[in-house]
C-alpha cells in the first residue's frame, strides 16, 4: 500500500513563483532568474535561465523539479552570467547548499533573489518522471527534511506543506552498516563502487564541488587512479565524501543522479552525522564563515591520538 | 532461415553456451542494476528491462588494457595485449536499439585505422536480439528510423511470441552457425502471432532537415538555450550504445604499469583542454554542441550514418534532464 | 650491545607520515641515540601534519602498505602555530570515514611525538608493527588493485588466461 503525498499546492506554487519572476525581470531588478521548466516528457522538469519577463510564464513547480540549481551559480558554471542579481528558485535543501556556499565566499547573498519553495518532497528518480509522489517514490533526503519551507528568502509562496512524518533511511541505513564488522563493510562498499563508471555526474551536480581543477582529474602526480577500475572507483569516492565532510548540504543530488545506483548520499549522511557528534556541526541555514574541518578548537577530542 | 525456439530451449541453449566454454553475455542483475553482463548460468538472465548500460560494451568496454609494461633489473619488459586471445562470445537478449548500434561502430572501428581491439571481438561475437515489447516516453528508435523489431546488427533476431517462446530469424552465417549447432533446440516455425511490439510515442524526425541545420548553424544562440544546464558529465556518453570516444591513459609506478584504453566523453571540461591551457570548448555549451553535431551531421558526413539509435538512455538519465529527442525534433522543425 | 634480529614470516609495511619539526627529530634523536626499532617502518617527511593530505594515507594503502602512521608536534608546539590542530580535525574526520568503508582502524596510528621524544616514537613504531604483524597483511587495497573490470567479472578460463598473459 502506497500512500500519496498531497502536493496540491504545488500549482498555487507554480503560479506565485511565474509571478514574482515575471515582477522581478520586468522591474529590473534581476538579470536572470534560475528555475524548472517542464520538458517533452510527461511529467518532466528541467533546469531554465530566463532573461526575459515573458518567459517567466515558462517555470513550474512539480515533484519532479528534482534539481539543485545552486549549481548553476558557482564558478563551475561560466555560462551564468555573473554580473548584477541573479533570482533563482529554491527548496529548503538547496537553500543550505547556497548558504554553504555564502560560507565559502563563492556567492554574495546581496547578490541573490531568492524565491522560495514551500516544498513536500520530490521524487527519488526521474528515471520515469510521471510518477505521482507517495511514501515509496518520495527522495530519501525529503524523508528527513526539516525545511520544508525555507526561511530567509526574498519571496515565498503562502502555501502550506504537507508533510507526513516519514520513516528516516539514511539513519536506518547507517546504523545497519555501522554494525557490520568492517570486512563486510568493505564488501558492501567494494561491490557498489565498482559499479562505478567514473561519468563524473556525482561531481559534476555538486554545488560543492566547483574546484577549477579537480584532484582527480590531474596526473601529475596522479593521486587518483581515472580509469573506472575497483582501485581507482573506490579511492574517487571516499575522496569525494572527505573532501565534502562538513561542507555537504544534503541535497543529495549525487545519489539522484548517478546512473548506477550507487548510495553516494549514504557516505555523506555517515560524515555529516560523525561531524556532529565530533564538532556540533551541521548544515543549515546561518551563513558559518568557516566550516567544520576549517577550524578548530583546542580542546577537540583526541583520545585516537597517541 | 527460420525457426521456433521454446523459452525453456532458450534457457537450455544460454546453458550449453555456457558450459561449451562460451562468454555469453546478456542482461542480468548486478545489486539492482540491469546491465549487460558476463552470465554464470541462464537463470540469470533478465529480458523484460532495458539494460541501464549499453551492448557496446562487449566490444569496446569501459576499461580496457592494451599494453602492460614491467622492469626487471636493467630491462624493461613489455607486454602486448593479444586481441587473439579474446574469448568467442554470444551476446544474447540485445534491444533493436543496442544491436543497430554495432554497425555503426563498425564504420569508426574500421576507418583509416582498424582497431584490433573492436574488430577481434566483433569476429567472435555472435548477436541474439531480441523485439522489444515495452517503449516508454524515452524510447525514440522510430524517430531514427529503427523499430522495435528492426534486425538490424542482429546475426539471429528473436521475437517473442504469444503464449511463450520465440520466433528466431536469421540474418548472417554466424546466426545461422549457433542454430546449426544447435538444431534439437530449434524447432520449425509456429503459426502463433507475435506479442504486441512496443510503441514508441515520438514522432517520426526528419534527419535530413535535422543535418541542413545542423549544416549552417554551427555558430547559433540555440546551442546556448539548449545546453546552458549542462552541467558537464560524462552520463550522456557512457551509456550511449554508439558514443565512441576513448582516452589512453598509463597507469603505474616505475616498476610496472599498464597502458589502458577508458572510454571517454565530448562533455567533460577535460575532453578538449590543452596542454597549453587554452581549451577551444571552453563553454559546457559548445561541448554540448559538439554531442549533437556529431551524432547527427559528423558522423553522417563522413560514413553516411547518424550516431544515436533512439535508446533514450540519455534522455533518461540525464541529471538535467536534457532530452535529446526533443531537441532533434525541435531542430528538425526550424 | 647488538640486538639479534628476531625472524618473522610475515614483516608488513608501515609507511609513516611525520613533521619535520617535531616527530622527524623525535626519529632521529631515537637513531643518533641507538635505540633500537623496527626496520619495517618508512619514514615520510613533511613541513607539518597540517599538510598530510588525507588522500596520501589512501595512497600508501593503495601501494601496499599495511600500516599507516602519522605523527607531528603534540597541540600548541606546531611551528606554523595551529597546523597540527586542523590535521587534528581532519584526521578525526577521515578515520571515522575509512572506517565506514571498511578498513580496519588497527592499522592507522596517529601520534604526537615531540623532537624530545625518542624513546615515544620507538614506543609507537614498535607496537604500531606488531600490532600489524599479528594482523598479517592489508589484502583488502591489494585485491583491489588487482581487481579488472571487464564489463563484469573474470569468469571464463581464456579471459583469466589472457589476464595472466598481461
Amino acid at each position: 500500500m502506497t500512500h500519496a503525498i498531497d502536493t496540491s499546492i504545488y500549482s498555487a506554487v507554480t503560479d506565485a513563483i511565474r509571478g514574482e519572476a515575471q515582477r522581478i525581470l520586468s522591474e529590473g531588478q534581476v538579470s536572470a532568474v534560475v528555475g524548472y521548466a517542464a520538458a517533452r516528457r510527461k511529467g518532466s522538469a528541467q533546469p531554465i535561465v530566463i532573461n526575459q519577463a515573458d518567459d517567466a510564464a515558462k517555470l513550474i513547480f512539480t515533484p519532479a523539479c528534482v534539481n539543485n540549481l545552486a549549481v548553476y551559480l558557482t564558478k563551475a558554471k561560466k555560462e551564468i552570467p555573473k554580473t548584477g542579481k541573479i533570482g533563482i528558485v529554491v527548496k529548503g535543501c538547496d537553500l543550505k547548499a547556497l548558504v554553504g556556499l555564502m560560507g565559502e565566499s563563492q556567492l554574495k547573498r546581496e547578490n541573490l533573489y531568492l524565491i522560495g519553495i514551500p516544498c513536500a518532497g520530490v521524487l527519488a528518480s526521474t528515471i520515469q518522471p510521471d510518477k505521482e509522489l507517495t511514501h515509496d517514490s518520495i527522495a530519501s533526503k525529503c524523508r528527513e527534511c526539516d525545511v520544508h519551507l525555507p526561511t530567509g528568502c526574498d519571496f515565498l509562496p503562502s502555501q502550506q506543506p504537507g508533510t507526513p512524518e516519514l520513516e528516516k533511511r539514511y539513519a536506518a541505513e547507517i546504523a545497519r552498516l555501522e554494525t557490520m564488522t568492517p570486512a563486510e563493510r568493505w564488501k558492501y562498499w567494494k561491490e557498489q563502487f565498482s559499479k562505478c563508471i567514473k561519468c563524473y555526474a556525482c561531481r559534476q551536480v555538486c554545488p560543492f564541488c566547483f574546484c577549477e581543477q579537480c584532484l582527480c582529474d590531474r596526473n601529475k602526480p596522479q593521486m587518483v587512479e581515472t580509469t573506472p577500475r575497483p582501485a581507482g572507483n573506490f579511492a574517487w569516492h571516499v575522496v569525494r565524501a572527505m573532501h565534502l565532510a562538513g561542507r555537504c548540504a544534503g541535497c543529495a543530488e549525487c545519489e539522484r543522479v548517478c546512473p548506477m545506483d550507487i548510495p553516494l548520499n549514504l557516505l555523506n549522511r555517515k560524515m555529516a552525522k560523525e561531524l556532529k557528534e565530533l564538532f556540533e556541526h551541521e548544515a543549515g541555514l546561518e551563513v558559518n564563515e568557516k566550516g567544520p574541518l576549517a577550524s578548530f578548537s583546542e580542546k577537540d577530542d583526541q583520545s585516537f591520538i597517541k | 532461415m527460420q525457426k521456433y525456439l521454446s523459452q525453456q530451449n532458450f534457457t537450455t541453449l544460454l546453458d550449453k553456451l555456457i558450459t561449451e566454454g562460451k562468454r555469453v553475455v546478456a542482461p542480468r542483475l548486478n545489486s539492482g542494476t540491469v546491465l549487460y553482463e558476463p552470465l554464470q548460468s541462464a537463470a540469470e538472465t533478465v529480458t523484460d528491462q532495458l539494460p541501464r548500460r549499453s551492448g557496446k560494451e562487449a566490444f569496446f568496454p569501459l576499461c580496457e588494457d592494451i599494453m602492460s609494461y614491467r622492469k626487471e633489473g636493467q630491462q624493461v619488459l613489455l607486454n602486448d595485449i593479444d586481441p587473439a586471445r579474446f574469448p568467442e562470445t554470444v551476446l544474447v537478449g540485445v534491444r533493436p536499439c543496442d544491436a543497430a548500434a554495432v554497425p555503426v561502430l563498425d564504420a569508426v572501428f574500421s576507418w583509416d585505422y582498424k582497431d584490433e581491439f573492436f574488430l577481434e571481438r566483433r569476429r567472435k561475437t555472435t548477436i541474439v536480439g531480441l523485439a522489444c515489447t515495452t517503449a516508454d516516453d524515452a524510447c525514440f528508435c522510430t524517430a531514427v528510423g529503427l523499430a522495435p523489431d528492426n534486425p538490424k546488427g542482429a546475426d539471429l533476431f528473436l521475437t517473442p511470441l504469444e503464449g511463450g517462446g520465440y520466433a528466431c530469424e536469421t540474418y548472417s552465417e554466424k546466426g545461422e552457425q549457433l542454430i546449426q549447432a544447435h538444431r534439437q533446440l530449434f524447432d520449425e516455425p509456429r503459426n502463433s502471432t507475435a506479442l504486441p511490439l512496443a510503441q514508441p510515442q515520438t514522432e517520426t524526425v526528419d534527419l535530413k532537415k535535422v543535418k541542413a541545420w545542423l549544416d549552417e548553424h554551427f555558430e547559433d544562440p540555440a546551442w546556448d538555450s539548449i545546453a546552458t544546464r549542462c552541467v558537464g558529465c560524462g552520463a550522456c556518453a557512457f551509456v550511449c550504445p554508439v558514443c565512441h570516444c576513448f582516452d589512453i591513459v598509463d597507469e603505474g609506478t616505475e616498476k610496472s604499469g599498464k597502458r589502458r584504453k577508458n572510454w571517454d566523453a565530448c562533455g567533460f571540461w577535460k575532453f578538449t583542454h590543452h596542454a597549453s591551457g587554452h581549451n577551444p570548448r571552453d563553454q559546457q555549451p559548445k561541448r554540448y554542441r559538439n554531442r549533437i553535431m556529431h551524432k547527427f551531421k559528423y558522423y553522417d558526413d563522413k560514413f553516411g550514418q547518424i550516431l544515436c539509435t533512439g535508446c533514450g538512455r540519455c534522455i533518461r538519465l540525464c541529471p538535467v534532464g536534457i532530452d535529446i529527442a526533443s531537441i532533434v525534433e525541435e531542430i528538425s522543425k526550424k | 650491545m647488538h640486538v639479534e634480529k628476531q625472524k618473522h614470516d610475515f614483516e608488513p609495511k608501515i609507511i609513516a607520515f611525520v613533521c619535520t619539526w617535531c616527530t622527524y627529530a623525535g626519529a632521529d634523536l631515537a637513531g643518533t641515540s641507538r635505540m633500537q626499532y623496527p626496520a619495517n617502518v618508512r619514514v615520510l617527511k613533511f613541513p607539518c601534519t597540517g599538510r598530510i593530505d588525507p588522500v596520501f594515507i589512501l595512497k600508501a594503502f593503495q601501494q601496499g602498505a599495511d600500516g599507516v602512521l602519522v605523527s607531528g608536534c603534540h597541540p600548541g608546539d606546531c611551528h606554523y602555530i595551529a597546523g597540527n590542530f586542523h590535521a587534528r580535525r581532519r584526521f578525526a574526520a577521515f578515520r571515522k570515514l575509512l572506517e565506514f568503508v571498511g578498513v580496519d582502524l588497527n592499522r592507522l596510528q596517529f601520534s604526537w611525538v615531540s623532537a624530545a621524544e625518542g624513546g615515544k616514537w620507538v614506543e609507537v613504531v614498535t607496537e604500531l608493527t606488531e600490532r600489524v604483524r599479528d594482523m598479517g597483511p592489508m589484502q583488502e587495497f591489494k585485491e583491489l588493485a588487482m581487481e579488472e573490470q571487464w564489463s563484469g567479472a573474470i569468469n571464463t578460463p581464456e579471459l583469466q588466461e589472457a589476464y595472466n598473459q598481461i
